[in-house]
């Protein structure tokens, strides 16, 4: 396990410069006189950096903390609510809805100094405080046979806390589930400063906490489930002429009973910029690119898997290409691996959505979000887990050259499209302040009350993450 | 990112900061990969935290003495730019920026005078090799000394070796396979003059004759890497002057601080008239890992002797060489290549050994931790031997290695290669 996070004693023995918007704040003042100046950023150079996650730059806060225990959290939430500021929790702000970027300036407490993990192989659990990167506990967790399987593509930076505020998903997902199904206990702080342990009975209210991104209280620590790893993996590549052929062939692959560890689809414009970038001999042509893993204890139940995914690409009309070897395994993968840095060379910035649409109206809305891409400025790639229907749409441009307004105008076209075929607006990055103006297209007027009622209960002053996830009440959002 | 960096007024160095600014998109997937992140846990002391930090001064956001204790606080060991998905040249951005920024700070008379000693005595052998000498006599001294000055003198060998003339010229043994020019380096013949006639013995036994062309002197990486810019143009058009790219195969270097130095010239003279120079140059640049292991894979090494008992090798990549110039296959080919060598990999292998450049003296605290981080990584290994291809990395490995106690041996990869020729490995 790594050390614990240590603070500077001689090299900051320089005063803290003052500067405009300075260290003074009431806030910042009592908070270090609580916890002391290590655990409280208030320089101007520091809040700057507690604006911003993967998506979007926010307001600066007011003052930063930086806790090592739960008991640091109380006290600086109950700081806060004296003080009558929001309270936004960040991990490693890897969120892709703006989620930790703050809306107002307020108190944000960050839980990268919250590292502590144990593990505990006779449960097959693990316990981490929520600023443990997702990965380490994985690490941890190995050399006991187990693993910890929730694996979103942000696994070696983003947080415990961050996945479940998220409910983070990832590939292995549709054979093992997301983050929220390795959830046993919960740890939470609420808004007045008041701790929680949960469990998983009763009202699940565990659960409620999973997916709420931070508006209904901060974790402090999780228990996670861990299991053993699967003994053996085999990968296949298919590719096909058309998209509804790539997600029948899916849909058939299920029915015949296989149960594919990874189902990970991509368009063709993304396959193409994967190809200009790495030359790895994509087939350029193809509509559509799957990859598919099975895995299990038995090898040739993972054999027979494969063989079922297999014929029903080839009935599906898909050219099939199988791994010979673990390392063609790993080739075929760095494809879908590589697809973020790819589009960064096309344009510099990306609106990455992230629908789920019922499979069989896969085709459709594949065909119906190209159409709008073709019809629009940007380039518009589609990838995604195609096992349970969760698509990424991504937006390309430059903010620099492009309209950012237009840029959300066809992002939200691109929502009203997976809901109009009974999809939802977010398989795993959340709604944050990025598609909330679309819940009210997504969610219906009595079940969007239900949601408010539950916030009002939990946090009855609106201090926790202000401005996420729930619409304005007032202004009803007009759409195109 | 969206910024408004005022390009037009920073001329050719703005351009590079601009363009590394534009490309990062925050993702923040560099975080894991950051030496003092992960000892320090905070947003501003990460690779994402410090761009943004350049940006707010660049565009006039934020006063430069506000973000430089961050900034300082970076060893530009590039970990950051292998971890990014996007390919933002974060490296080019540091430099760049400490290049624009040094002018306009204020630093302390004391700050002022070692930076001065540092930058007048690195590049020169000579001058290094006395102020080594005498800081071998200060060494018992060194518990009343402050830390600024404990940080070095901990770092000197207990024997500082006498200066060994390099010859201008090496002729191959054999018939005449190819022709190099040799940057000798700077530090590293006063403290490691071995490494030199390890590489020299080495390239010779392969057929390749060696030139070490005159008036060459320090590559710059220092002087560029702390801000000194008009030094280091000083020193990158002297060494210009004294490569004629044309006349060789390759110009090698056996210090991945100096080799990514070399490399890095079109970056510096980016807008200005010698940058076509510059850009000849570099392409010829590679470190004598790279070279060799060339000669490796088509078949031409010279093969080694076989090691006179199993060695179980710990590599360490040096980060100018891993990071900066992508080169981590070849260092461990070239140490399979011997007989009954094996190579063992190091936890944390990525994460630097705190020496970078002048940082323990500039941040003697983090410095150590990092040093003792890594020897410990190292040691957990039970390795026979530890190799690396850096000087920098070789002192601060060897002097943490001894600090806890253990006596195995610390090398540079060449010399591990020069012995398996002589059978002496
Ligand atoms: C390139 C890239 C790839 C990605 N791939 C995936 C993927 O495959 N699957 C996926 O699901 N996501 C993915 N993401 C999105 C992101 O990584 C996840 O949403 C992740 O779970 C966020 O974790 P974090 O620690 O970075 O949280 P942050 O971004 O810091 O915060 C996210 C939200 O959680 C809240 N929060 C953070 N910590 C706490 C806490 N302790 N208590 C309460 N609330 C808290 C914040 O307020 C915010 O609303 C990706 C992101 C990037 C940049
Ligand atoms: S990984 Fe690259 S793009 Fe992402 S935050 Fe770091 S530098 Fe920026
Ligand atoms: S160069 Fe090294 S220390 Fe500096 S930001 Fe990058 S990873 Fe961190």
């Amino acid at each position: 396990m790594k050390p614990e996070k240590q603070a500077l004693t001689t090299t900051s023995r320089a005063p803290k410069p003052a500067s405009a918007g300075g260290s003074h704040s009431a806030l910042a003042a009592e908070l270090t006189r609580l916890l002391g100046p290590r655990r409280v950023l208030s320089n101007l150079s520091e809040r700057l950096n507690y604006r911003y996650d993967a998506i979007q730059f926010g307001a600066t806060p007011l003052a930063v903390v930086l806790p090592e225990s739960t008991q640091d959290v109380i006290t600086a939430v109950r700081a806060a609510r004296a003080a009558g500021v929001p309270i936004v929790g960040r991990g490693a702000a890897s969120g892709l809805s703006g989620g930790a970027a703050p809306l107002e300036p307020g108190l944000v407490i960050s839980f990268t100094r919250m590292t502590r993990l144990s593990i505990h192989p006779e449960r097959r659990e693990a316990t981490a405080q929520a600023g443990v990167v997702t990965l380490a506990v994985s690490e941890a967790a190995r050399p006991h046979g187990l693993i910890y399987p929730p694996d979103p593509a942000s696994l070696r930076t983003s947080t415990i806390g961050g996945n479940l505020a998220e409910n983070a998903g990832g590939p292995l997902c549709f054979k093992y589930g997301v983050s929220g199904d390795y959830v046993r206990a919960l740890e939470f702080v609420d808004a007045d400063g008041g701790v929680h342990h949960l469990t998983r009975d009763a009202f699940d209210l565990a659960g409620l906490l999973i997916g709420s991104e931070g508006t209904l209280g901060l974790i402090t620590e999780a228990t996670l489930r861990l299991i053993p790893p699967p003994r053996f993996t085999r990968t296949l590549m298919a590719h096909f002429p058309e998209v509804g052929a790539c997600a029948e062939a899916v849909s058939r692959a299920i029915a015949a009973g296989a149960v594919p560890s990874k189902l990970e689809f991509m368009d063709r414009a993304c396959t193409n910029a994967v190809e200009d970038y790495l030359h790895l001999g994509l087939p350029r042509e193809a509509e559509a690119v799957l990859l598919v893993d099975t895995d299990g204890e038995d090898l040739d139940t993972v054999q027979d898997e494969l063989r079922l995914v297999e014929a029903a690409c080839l009935e599906a009309g898909g050219t099939v290409r199988r791994a010979a070897t673990d390392e063609e395994g790993a080739a075929l993968w760095r494809a879908r691996r590589s697809v973020s840095p790819a589009l960064g060379r096309i344009r510099p910035q990306r609106m990455n959505e992230d629908i789920v649409v019922p499979r069989s109206a896969l085709p459709e809305v594949v065909r119906e979000i190209r159409a709008l891409g073709d019809a629009s400025p940007f380039p518009v790639v589609q990838f995604g887990h195609i096992g349970d229907g969760n698509l990424h749409p991504n937006i390309l441009f430059d903010p620099r050259r492009e309209d950012p307004h237009a840029v959300h105008d066809l992002a939200h076209r691109i929502a009203l499209v997976a809901i109009r075929h009974g999809g939802v607006l977010s398989g795993e990055h959340g709604i944050g302040s990025m598609k909330r103006e679309f819940m009210t297209d997504a969610v219906d007027p009595e079940t969007l009350g239900a949601l408010r009622r539950v916030k009002r209960a939990l946090d009855p002053h609106g201090a926790l993450n202000p401005g996420k996830i729930l619409p304005l009440e007032e202004a009803p959002h007009a759409h195109p | 990112m969206n910024n408004d960096i005022p390009v037009q007024a920073l001329g050719g160095q703005g351009e590079i900061m601009a363009h590394a600014v534009d490309a990062c998109v925050h993702c923040g997937f560099c975080l894991p990969a950051c030496p003092t992140y992960a000892l320090l846990g905070d947003e501003m002391d990460s690779p994402r935290g410090r761009i943004v930090l350049m940006k707010e001064v660049l565009e006039g956001q934020l006063p430069l003495m506000d973000a430089a204790p961050h900034l300082d606080r970076c060893l530009g060991c590039q970990a950051c730019v292998t971890a990014c998905p996007s390919g933002v040249p974060y490296g080019e951005l540091i430099t760049a920026f400490r290049g624009w920024s040094e002018p306009q700070r204020d630093r302390s008379v004391f700050d002022r005078a070692k930076r001065w000693a540092i930058l007048k005595a690195l590049p020169a052998p000579k001058v290094f090799s006395v102020a080594a000498r005498a800081g071998q006599f200060a060494k018992p001294l060194a518990p009343a000394l402050p830390a600024a000055l404990r940080g070095p003198l901990d770092l000197l060998p207990e024997r500082v070796p006498a200066l060994q003339p390099s010859p201008a010229f090496t002729p191959s043994q054999g018939p005449r396979r190819g022709r190099v020019a040799f940057l000798v380096g700077c530090a590293q013949q006063a403290l490691a003059p071995n490494f030199n006639a390890a590489t020299l013995r080495v390239l010779s036994r392969n057929g390749i004759e060696v030139v070490i062309p005159e008036g060459q002197g320090c590559c710059g990486a220092a002087a560029l890497h702390t801000g000194a810019r008009e030094e280091a143009l000083k020193l990158v058009r002297a060494n210009l002057n004294a490569f004629q790219p044309e006349e060789f195969d390759a110009i090698l270097s056996n210090a991945a601080g100096c080799g990514a130095g070399l490399k890095e010239y079109p970056a510096v003279l980016h807008g200005e008239s010698d940058e076509a120079r510059a850009r000849a140059f570099a392409a010829k640049v590679m470190d004598i890992s790279e070279y060799l292991n060339a000669l490796l894979q088509s078949g031409d090494l010279a093969p080694p002797m076989p090691a006179r008992r199993p060695l179980n090798v710990a590599y360490h990549d040096a980060c100018h060489l891993a990071h900066a110039q992508g080169v981590r296959a070849a260092p461990r080919a070239l140490l399979r290549a011997i007989p009954g060598v094996s190579v063992l990999e190091v936890p944390e292998g990525d994460l630097c050994c705190g020496s970078a450049g002048t940082y323990n003296l500039e941040q003697p605290e983090l410095a150590g931790q990092l040093g003792q981080r890594k020897a410990q990584n190292i040691l957990s290994t039970t390795p026979d031997l530890i190799a690396s291809g850096n000087i920098g990395c070789h002192t601060q490995i060897q002097s943490h290695v001894r600090r806890q106690g253990s006596p195995v041996p610390v090398m540079h990869t060449i010399e591990v290669l020069d012995l398996a020729y002589r059978g002496e490995l």
